[in-house]
This record gives C-alpha cells, structure tokens and sequence, in this order.
C-alpha cells in the first residue's frame, strides 16, 4: 500500500514535469513575445534600440536551454517570475485570482448539482407525470442559454431594474449570488441529462423490478432504489464538469467584472505573458494530479468491488 | 457604499431644475466616488500613463513639475513656481513650490525632481525603465540649490516645457524610483504627492484611493485649493460596456469611462451628462507602410484617401463628441491647420487615379495589375472606439473603387510582428495624443512611433522607404526655439504628409465619460484624463 502510494506521487510528479515542458516549448512557439508586445506597444513610444536594449536587460534572447533551466529552477523554489503586462510578480497575481474563483466555481457547482438532481426527482415524481415532458426538455434548454446573454439578463432584471442586488460594490454574499446562477445553469444541464438517462436505465434493472413486487410504492423505489444507483455516473462525469467550470468562468468573470483565473489567462494570452501562461498551467495541472489522487484514495471506499483483496496483488 | 436608485435620481433631477443656480457654487465635502474603468491598470511607471486606465489613476495621485491650461494650452505653475531657459532651450532651471512632500513623508525637492527627471529622460538599464517619449534629447540635471534643478540637454528641447506637464512626467518619491520595471504595476508602489493616495488594491479589479487631508499644493490657477473635497475614490475595473452604463444609470456609480457613442442617447434622456474630453493629438488615422509595392506609389495612396468618406465614418457610427478629422492633428491641437479641402470624399477621382496608376479593374470588379490584386489587409486596434466597425465600413468603401481591404483580429503576437513586416500590414490604425507640436514627430519619425515604417525605424524588414524631407520637417518641429516658425512647421509637416497621402484621417478621437447628475466638479487635463481633485458628490 505505501509503496503503491510512493509510486503514485513519483507518478504525479512526471506528470507536472511533463506538463511543465511541453507549456514551456510551445508558448516559445508562439510569434511574438511578451516583451516585445509590451515594449513595442506605441504608448511607451521607445525608439528601437531601446527596445533592444530591455530585451537585453530581461535576457529574452539568451539560448532557449537557458531561459527553460532558469525558469524550472525559480518554479521549484517557489518563484513564478513577474508578469511582463501587469507589472506585478505572477505569485500575487495567482493569490489574488484563485480564491475568487475558487469562490465562484465551488458554490456554482453545488447549485449546479442541486438543479440537476431537482430538475431530475421532479420529472420522475409519480404525482408530476403530466409535467415530465417539459421538464425533461429544461436541461436543452438551459444548455442552450449563452453564459454571456444569460448573464446580462440577470443584471438588467435583478441588478438594475428591481434593484434587489448592486452589482457594482456588492458585499462579498451579494457579489456572489448572480454570478452563481449565471455559471450553474449551463453545467447543471449535462448533469441533469445523465441523471435522467441513468434513471432510465436503473428503472429497467431486475433489482427495481423486485422492489416493485415485495410491494414498495413508486416513491420508495424513486428515491431508495433508483435515484441512489443512478448517482454513480454521475458522479464520474462530475469531476470532468468542474473542471470545466473552473476554466470556462471566463465570461461569467468580465460580464460581472469579477477577477478570477479565466479572466487572468485571457489577459496572458492575449499580451503572451508567458510567466502567467505557465504558471496557470502548473495549477492546473496540479489540480488534475490531485483530484485524480483523491478519486484513486476515495473510490474504494465508495464501491467495495475496487477495494484490494487482503493477501491479492 | 449605499446604493443610489431611480427614484433618487429622479426626484435629483426635479430639485436641481428649481436650485441649481444655489448649489453650483459650493462644493459638498466628503463621500467616495464611485468610477468604473473598462480595463485594469497596467505597469504605471508614469511614462507609461499614455494608456487611458492608467492614466486615470496616475492623474490622481501624482503632481507634475508645471500645468498645461487646458483651455488655453499655456503652460502655468504648478510644483514648480517659475522657470527659464537660454535662447536655444538647451538649458530649463526651475524653481520648485517650498513644502511639498511626497505621501511617504519625503521632501518633494530639487534632488527628488532632478532624479525622477534624470530617470525619465535616461532610463534605467539596471531597472529595466524606459525611457520617456515626451522628453529628446536630455543630458542630465544640476541641483543648484534645495530648491532649484537646472536641465541640460544635447540639442534644442523646445517642447520640454510642455513636457513636464504631461502625465508621463508626475512625480514620485526617490523609493518609487528605486523599485524595477517589473514591481511598479502594483499601485500601492507609486508613492506621489497628488491630492490622493493609493489606500488599496485588489489587483486587476479596484483601486481605492484617499485624499490627503495635508494637500496645499494644487496648481495655483485653478479654482480648487487646499485639500480635495472627496474623501476617496474607488476605481472598479467593470469590461462590460452595458454594465457601466447600466449601473451608472441605476444609481450604483457615480462617473463611467469609455461609454460607446450607440448609448450616450441612453444617459443623456435620463440627464446623465456626457463629458467628451478631446486628446487633441494625432488623429484616429488610417496610416500607410509606402514600403509595400501595392502602396508605394502616391496615386494609389492618394485614390485611397479619396476613396475614404469619413463624414459616413462618423454620421454612421458615432455621434457630434467625434468631430470628423480636417487635418492630420485634431482641431483643437496646437499648430492644426484646416486641410480639408485635401481630404475631399471623391469616389470618381479615386477611380480615374487608380486607372492613371496602371490598375485596371477584372471581371469581380477588383482592380488589377500584372496579375496581382489591389487587397491590402489591416489589424483592428481594439483601443481605439469601434475600430473594427469603422475599418469594415471604410473596407465597404474602398470596394466600390475596386480595392478589398481586408479586416483581422490577430493575436497580441502575431500583430505585433506583421505590423513590423509592411510587406504583411502596408496599414496600420495610428492615434496619439499629446497637447504639443512634438506629437506629430512621435507618431511618424523613424526612432519614435515609425507609423510609416521607415527604413532605419523600429522594424529592420524594412528595405527602402524612407523620406528625409518629412524627417527633417518633424526634427525640426522638436528642436525650433521661435514659437511662430514651429507652429509653421508643424502646419508644413501635416501638409506634407496629406500631399504624399501618408495618412488618411478619419475623425478627432475623444476620450467619452459620463456621469451621475449628482457629481460636480470633474475636469480633465490637457489631453483627456479626468481629474477628480476638484470633483464632488452633491447630496441626493
């Protein structure tokens, strides 16, 4: 088991290594660079030698094999460099962009689930058969909403029409509350699509049918029987969604002028700042490696048939 | 922050109708303002204060050296009590106000200004700071006494007066100037002596800014003095254009840059002003890389520019705030004079150039020449108010001569190479402002801006191009010590390059605000820059 565990982690750290190179390679890929989109900028007006003359003081033209050495080098002690753009070290840019994301994507994705496991309960309950059409159609529907209108519409109404929450200045909880809906709606449809399939499926399983015959009432097998085994699926492609979520806030985060990490990569591509491109990479690679250790810690205690045979291999 | 709502503002409205003679006059002390900017500040190394959100924060928290009237264009006292130069303006001594501090304390000083002028007219290798492009040809600095700096220079510097006025040249404290490149887009490390400080920040999102309670060193010719009447001011970064005006209109912001011409009929129907601060500059301007064979010969380039119809530009897509252009500067930029009878709108003449330059049209109706087509391409620069519309709608009327103009959204990399390569862009979007004759040199000599790309400029992909009588015309502008001959010159140059069809100008760029009824007071420096020192929040 330690050892298994060992081999994992060494596992991971390939995985960031890998991850870390191959970013590296091909943002030297790209035309251009964060320099020279900073200084040949026509606001700072500088004559060409100038601008020669910073690329020398950044050493933007030192060997390719020097720059990768010097930046793997500062990343493992910690040092994501400075950000060309902003002016700022990518360590403080990171700090102040991670947690409202984090703030946004976390809450979204419980809402996200709530809806989804509503939307679905409601079209199965025996008392609403006459609404089940419709409500089957709402997660088309919601998938089809773009984030952006979506967005808009719920500040024209809330914000600026009834005047129920500022936008502009909200506390922390009012600056929170639409920009929930606007990214959980989008991501709760595919969820709530997959639930309804796998309750489709569940509802043909001999199990059900065995319920249905010892006597047990619709509700009871709804909500014992079927709800609870159709929740696997769903759970697998939940990991994905959040993912998902965290990288597509982006429009979420500039309709509600909210900072965040998809607002912070679109400002890094758009000026190649490389320093920031890399160290979002990192993160999010990161943040794979681990949940893909959490999912491999965790799912033998959710399904018994993963857990390791005593005395097996 | 309360909020403020419709019915507030409304029954504001119906007050000031009956009270405003009474309360124009005296200025409310205290509240925050509330301003919503398009995009987050970016390094504010105040040489970099050209791009607009970080000129909206460097004009409240630093002082410059002297202030240029905004009505007038003169250059008047400000941290500086008075100044000279010899006859060949290679030489300025100022003396500088008694009793400035800086907000960390520091004496603002001859030592302070001679160090932060030695850094912006020099550079900094070692920090990595550029050198600014409103100061040529500087030496170095003599401090003569605690109070006294004197500036020598390699050549004439006639426009160095001016620039000292510019936000490029505010000045901050002797810690601010020993921190690199690299750490001056926090705000809270520029440390200046203006009427407000930096209090907070949260970076690319807000900027919070307090006044100064010990501030008494305003311009001295202008009517706010003492300290500012606002307690503070919270910038709050807000991209989405119906979010600004939205939230301005709903009573959740008092003042809003960068408001589209297509909703300024929405704030003003609710009585929200509008405030278009001219940049009086280069004009917004179609300019042309002549090192490109489909734009070297100045017949295409002449059909072109009469080809173009900027009244449609702006009757089309903006409103009376943008002037069409009748000059290459704008109207109201030192040394304009009136050229538009050279840009005259003539799709005919246009044609019968084109035919004249051996460009005969093919069976789609495009013209060609030894089997190559007249298609030229141009990045869209999204800075400037619509660009990609009027860049669409100008392609729409190039196509009626026979000429497709082709419109791309690039990446930051890849424009910023092609844009060095004539033979990729032979036209680029070009737009500067600065209230000197100076600026039509910035924006096309060669080691400057290099709008036109000429060999020897900013891009070695260059191979022949390049026109000495227009350079010296603009070196001469920067070194003429008699005012009246530099005005002419500045009139010959726009001549000059309006008769070699270098640049088509479209119309007069302004920066467009609006705000709340409630908030009086706000003024704006010479090219656009709101100031808020003056600025107050009327009760409501």
């Amino acid at each position: 088991m330690r050892h298994s565990l060992l081999h994992r982690l060494g596992q991971s750290l390939l995985v960031l290594w890998a991850a870390f190179t191959l970013s590296f390679f091909l943002l030297q890929v790209l035309p251009g660079d964060a320099i020279l989109i900073k200084f040949q900028n026509p606001d700072l007006g500088l004559s060409p030698a100038q601008i020669a003359q910073m690329r020398l003081a950044y050493g933007a033209d030192s060997p390719i094999w020097q720059q990768y050495l010097h930046t793997l080098l500062a990343m493992l002690r910690g040092d994501f460099g400075y950000s060309v753009q902003a002016g700022v070290a990518v360590s403080a840019l990171i700090a102040s962009n991670l947690p409202a994301t984090l703030s946004l994507a976390l809450p979204g994705f419980l809402l996200a689930a709530l809806l989804a496991f509503a939307l679905a309960a409601l079209s199965r309950l025996p008392g609403l058969r006459g609404l089940r059409t419709f409500l089957q159609s709402v997660p088309a529907l919601f998938i089809s909403l773009p984030t952006f209108w979506l967005g808009i519409a719920l500040i024209q109404m809330f914000s600026f029409q009834l005047l129920w929450i500022p936008v502009i200045n909200p506390s922390p909880l009012q600056g929170l509350i639409l920009p929930v809906i606007t990214v959980a709606i989008p991501i709760s449809a595919p969820l709530a699509q997959i639930l309804l399939r796998s309750i489709d499926e569940v509802a043909t399983q001999p199990f059900v049918a065995v319920a249905r015959a010892k006597g047990a009432s619709e509700n009871r097998v709804l909500w014992r029987h079927v709800l609870r085994n159709a929740l696997l699926p769903v759970l697998n492609i939940a990991g994905l969604l959040l993912g998902e979520l965290i990288a597509g806030a982006l429009i979420t985060e500039t309709v509600f002028g909210r900072s965040g990490l998809g607002q912070l990569t679109q400002q890094a591509v758009n000026n190649q700042d490389v320093a920031v491109l890399q160290a979002v990479v990192m993160i999010s690679a990161l943040g794979f490696v681990l949940i893909n250790l959490l999912v491999d810690v965790l799912m033998p205690l959710l399904d018994p048939r993963l857990q390791p045979i005593p005395g097996g291999h | 922050m309360k909020q403020r709502f419709h019915l507030q503002a409304l029954t504001f409205a119906l007050l000031t109708g009956i009270f405003s003679a009474q309360a124009a006059d005296t200025p409310v002390k205290g509240g925050t303002l509330i301003y919503l900017e398009q995009q987050p500040h970016t390094n504010l190394y105040p040489p970099a204060g050209g791009f607009y959100p970080n000129g909206g924060i460097l004009n409240q928290i630093t002082d410059k050296l002297t202030w240029q009237n905004p009505k007038t264009l003169q250059v008047e006292p400000w941290i500086a009590e008075s100044w000279s130069s010899n006859a060949d303006k290679t030489e300025y001594t100022f003396k500088i106000r008694p009793g400035v501090t800086f907000s960390d304390g520091t004496p603002l000083d001859a030592n302070a200004v001679a160090k932060n002028f030695d850094t912006y007219g020099l550079g900094n290798k070692a920090q990595r700071l550029p050198v600014s492009e409103v100061i040529n040809n500087y030496d170095h600095s003599e401090v003569i006494d605690p109070l006294t700096v004197k500036f020598y220079f390699k050549k004439p510097s006639p426009g160095f007066l001016q620039g000292t006025a510019t936000i490029g040249s505010g000045l901050v404290s002797l810690s601010t100037l020993q921190r690199s490149f690299d750490q001056l887009g926090d705000a809270r490390h520029i440390i200046g002596s203006g009427p407000f400080v930096v209090s907070n920040e949260q970076l690319g999102r807000e900027v919070d800014l307090v006044a100064r309670k010990d501030y008494h060193w305003g311009p001295k010719n202008i009517q706010q003095q003492g300290p500012a009447n606002l307690d503070g001011i919270k910038i709050i970064v807000t991209p989405e254009d119906s979010v600004r005006i939205g939230a301005l209109l709903a009573g959740q912001a008092d003042f809003i840059r960068q408001v589209q011409a297509y909703d300024e009929k929405q704030a003003t129907a609710q009585n929200f002003p509008i405030y278009a601060a001219p940049t009086r500059g280069v004009n917004d301007s179609i300019s042309f890389r002549p090192d490109n064979p489909l734009v070297s010969d100045v017949k295409v380039r002449q059909a072109l520019l009469h080809a173009t119809n900027a009244q449609q530009v702006v009757q089309t897509l903006f409103s009376p705030n943008y002037p069409q252009a009748t000059s290459v500067i704008a109207a109201s930029a030192a040394g304009y004079v009136n050229l538009s009878d050279k840009l005259k709108y003539d799709p005919a003449q246009a044609k019968q150039l084109l035919e004249e330059a051996g460009w005969h049209t093919d069976s789609d109706g495009i013209r060609e020449k030894g089997g190559q087509k007249l298609a030229l391409t141009v990045y869209e620069s999204p800075p400037q108010p619509q660009n990609k519309e009027v860049l669409q709608l100008v392609a729409q009327q190039w196509r009626q001569v026979g000429v497709v103009l082709t419109v791309k959204a690039g990446d930051a990399g890849s424009k910023t190479l092609d844009n060095l390569d004539p033979l990729k862009t032979p036209l680029t979007v070009s737009e500067v402002g600065r209230a000197d004759p100076d600026v039509v040199k910035s924006m096309f000599y060669p080691t400057n801006r290099d709008a036109l790309l000429q060999k020897g400029g900013s891009s070695d992909k260059v191979k022949n191009f390049r026109d000495d009588q227009l350079n010296s015309l603009l070196v001469n502008i920067s070194a003429e010590v008699a005012p009246r001959k530099r005005l002419q010159l500045t009139a010959d140059a726009q001549r000059y390059l309006l008769d070699h069809a270098y640049v088509i100008p479209i119309f007069e760029e302004p920066q467009v605000f609006a705000g709340a009824p409630w908030l009086k007071g706000i003024s704006f420096e010479a090219v656009g820059r709101p100031s808020f020192y003056g600025a107050w929040l009327e009760k409501h």
